[in-house]
């Protein structure tokens, strides 16, 4: 039996959503580490690379690739291969900010609690990106 | 966020759907990064609308629809295809129907349909402190650094700014960020463009997203020079600042450039540096090449006259294909200069809109699989600038060989690679 836990995050881009979680222990590149397309890990993320993020809640240390970030979690969207929510330690850079705002994918950063290591891949996940919330009911 | 009067009755709907959507994009972003209020900006250089990408012209069009306007001035970025000379270029023609009709839609947004990295070489100059907005990274950091401009390096949401005339007030629009971090000793000779662009590729990769201070200029750099080097800062480190005491407003001296602070670090680059650069896209020199690419950043009326006068009475090579990009104004003044007469008369073509990287030669950025996209035809490609020299590389998938504006028209009359430095190149030089 496992219960729900709560996690204050700091609330970056407003909405709702949930998704089993895909836990990346490394950076993740929006400008190339994605296949549009697919919504597939192509890029060198050891920890999750071939899994696809479509419909995911993906948790990440933080982001990178700036400049065409935007344009790339967009085009995710456009293909219906997009994260449903992205948590990050780090506050993402404002290119990634403008896409999410665009596709529609909430953000929330700076958890109080270490997510990286709470959340496993696969457990169920609820972002609230408006009131700054992450709900977590573990897997099995 | 502390919001005027007006922006609230922009975001409350007043002013129309449009607005609204805009003025809630850009609070959200301004509490995302803890922006306490909105600034007025004087320019936008926005999204123009890729038409390789899907839904993205769609985007723009959408805008028009729920009566978006910009209500400051405002240019379109570089894009995917050459609006009128398309066909010159082997883009299909559903790519181009398309792209006219994304040209279509930023006439109606009262954005000038520049579609250029260099929109400020065809009119769009912003001066001290005003505040901008700009989507290409290369505008951002010379309108900072040249023109003393405050500009963030954005993505979509330079649209935004440009249909309420308001950005939230963070980054680069406030001056705790227009300070210097790094001191860069210039200890090389940099004698052309491409030298600029190695010195910036160079100091990019050390400084990061920092603001890099350059001191030790033999000459007062060109502005082709400065914005050669500036591209190359903000693509391989993410700069959007750099400060050259005397010329960027308002530091006049090394101490202001650091408001008294010291340095978190001091760097010197030397020849080694800059041939370093040099040889990451590096070939044997006289081996055959088939592409020869001038115009990254797209190339000023100061260039154009340059490479008119290096081709003037030349012809390049059978088999060699040669591109000079630059933007629809520029264009039009090298044709009243005779300058477009000299260049297309070598056997050049002048190619607006687009460039090698950005145009329907790029593979790896997973354009729409509809516009059913021929192979690139080129196997060699020769260029002037480190940025594109790595772009190429990187998105069409092709060999690019760097080296200087004369070297890059010699390998096109000659159709044989002509090194910066007359090196054999490729871990070979004597």
């Amino acid at each position: 039996m496992s219960g729900t836990r709560e996690i204050r995050a700091r609330a970056i881009v407003h909405g709702q959503a949930e998704g089993p979680a895909l836990v990346s222990a490394e950076e993740i590149s929006f400008l190339g580490d994605l296949d549009i397309r697919t919504g597939e890990v192509v890029g060198e993320v050891p920890s999750i690379k071939g899994a696809k993020v479509g419909g995911t809640v993906l948790v990440i240390p933080h982001s990178v690739g700036s400049a065409g970030a935007w344009r790339f979690l967009y085009q995710l969207f456009v293909h219906g291969t997009h994260p449903a929510a992205i948590v990050t330690e780090a506050l993402p850079d404002s290119s990634l900010v403008q896409g999410a705002i665009l596709a529609k994918v909430p953000i929330v950063c700076d958890p109080a609690e270490d997510v990286l290591k709470i959340i496993k891949t696969g457990d169920r996940v609820e972002v609230d990106g408006t009131e700054g919330v992450i709900r977590v009911t573990q897997a099995g | 966020m502390k919001l005027t009067r007006a922006e609230q009755e922009m975001l409350d709907g007043t002013h129309g759907e449009a607005q609204r959507r805009a003025m809630e994009g850009l609070v959200q972003l301004g509490d995302a990064y803890g922006a306490e209020d909105m600034v007025e900006i004087g320019y936008a250089h926005v999204h123009p609308g890729m038409a390789l990408y899907a839904q993205d012209v769609e985007l723009m069009e959408e805008l028009v629809e729920i009566g978006a306007k910009m209500v400051v001035p405002a240019s379109a970025n570089v894009t995917n295809v050459d609006t009128d000379n398309w066909r010159l270029t082997g883009a299909p023609e559903k790519l181009a129907r398309l792209h006219q009709r994304g040209v279509e839609a930023h006439t109606k947004l009262g954005c000038a349909s520049a579609m250029t990295c260099t929109p400020y070489w065809a009119g769009h100059w912003p001066t001290w402190n005003t505040h901008m907005t700009s989507i290409e990274s290369g505008v951002t950091i010379f309108c900072n650094s040249v023109l003393g401009a405050r500009s963030n390096r954005d993505g979509f949401f330079s649209v935004y700014a440009g249909m309420t005339g308001r950005y939230p007030r963070f980054g680069y629009h406030l001056d705790s960020m227009r300070v210097g971090t790094h001191l860069v000793h210039i200890e090389a000779p940099l004698e052309t463009t491409a030298d600029f662009s190695c010195l910036g590729f160079h100091v990019g990769k050390t400084v990061g997203t920092e603001v890099p201070v350059f001191t030790g200029f033999e000459r007062r750099p060109s502005l082709d020079d400065l914005d050669s080097m500036g591209v190359t800062l903000a693509v391989s480190g993410g700069v959007s600042m750099f400060i050259v005491p005397g010329i960027t407003p308002p530091f006049d001296s090394v101490e202001a450039a650091f408001a008294g602070a010291k340095p978190v670090e001091e760097i010197s680059v030397g020849q080694s540096d800059i041939e370093a650069v040099y040889d990451l896209f590096a070939g044997d020199a006289g081996s055959a090449v088939d592409f020869v690419h001038l115009g990254c950043p797209h190339a000023s009326f100061e260039e154009m006259k340059d490479y008119a006068g290096l081709l003037a009475g030349k012809k390049v090579h059978d088999g060699v294909e040669m591109w000079v990009t630059t933007s629809r104004g520029v264009r039009s003044m090298a044709a009243e200069a005779g300058l477009l007469k000299t260049i297309e008369g070598a056997g050049a073509k002048v190619i607006t809109d687009t460039c090698p990287m950005s145009c329907h030669f790029a593979r790896t950025t997973s354009p729409d699989a509809d516009i059913e996209l021929p192979e690139p035809p080129m196997r060699t490609m020769v260029l002037d600038s480190a940025k594109q020299a790595k772009y190429v590389r990187d998105m069409v998938r092709c060999e690019t060989l760097f080296t200087s504006t004369e070297a890059a028209v010699e390998t096109a009359v000659t159709g044989r690679f002509v090194p910066r430095f007359g090196q054999s190149g490729g871990g070979g030089r004597p």
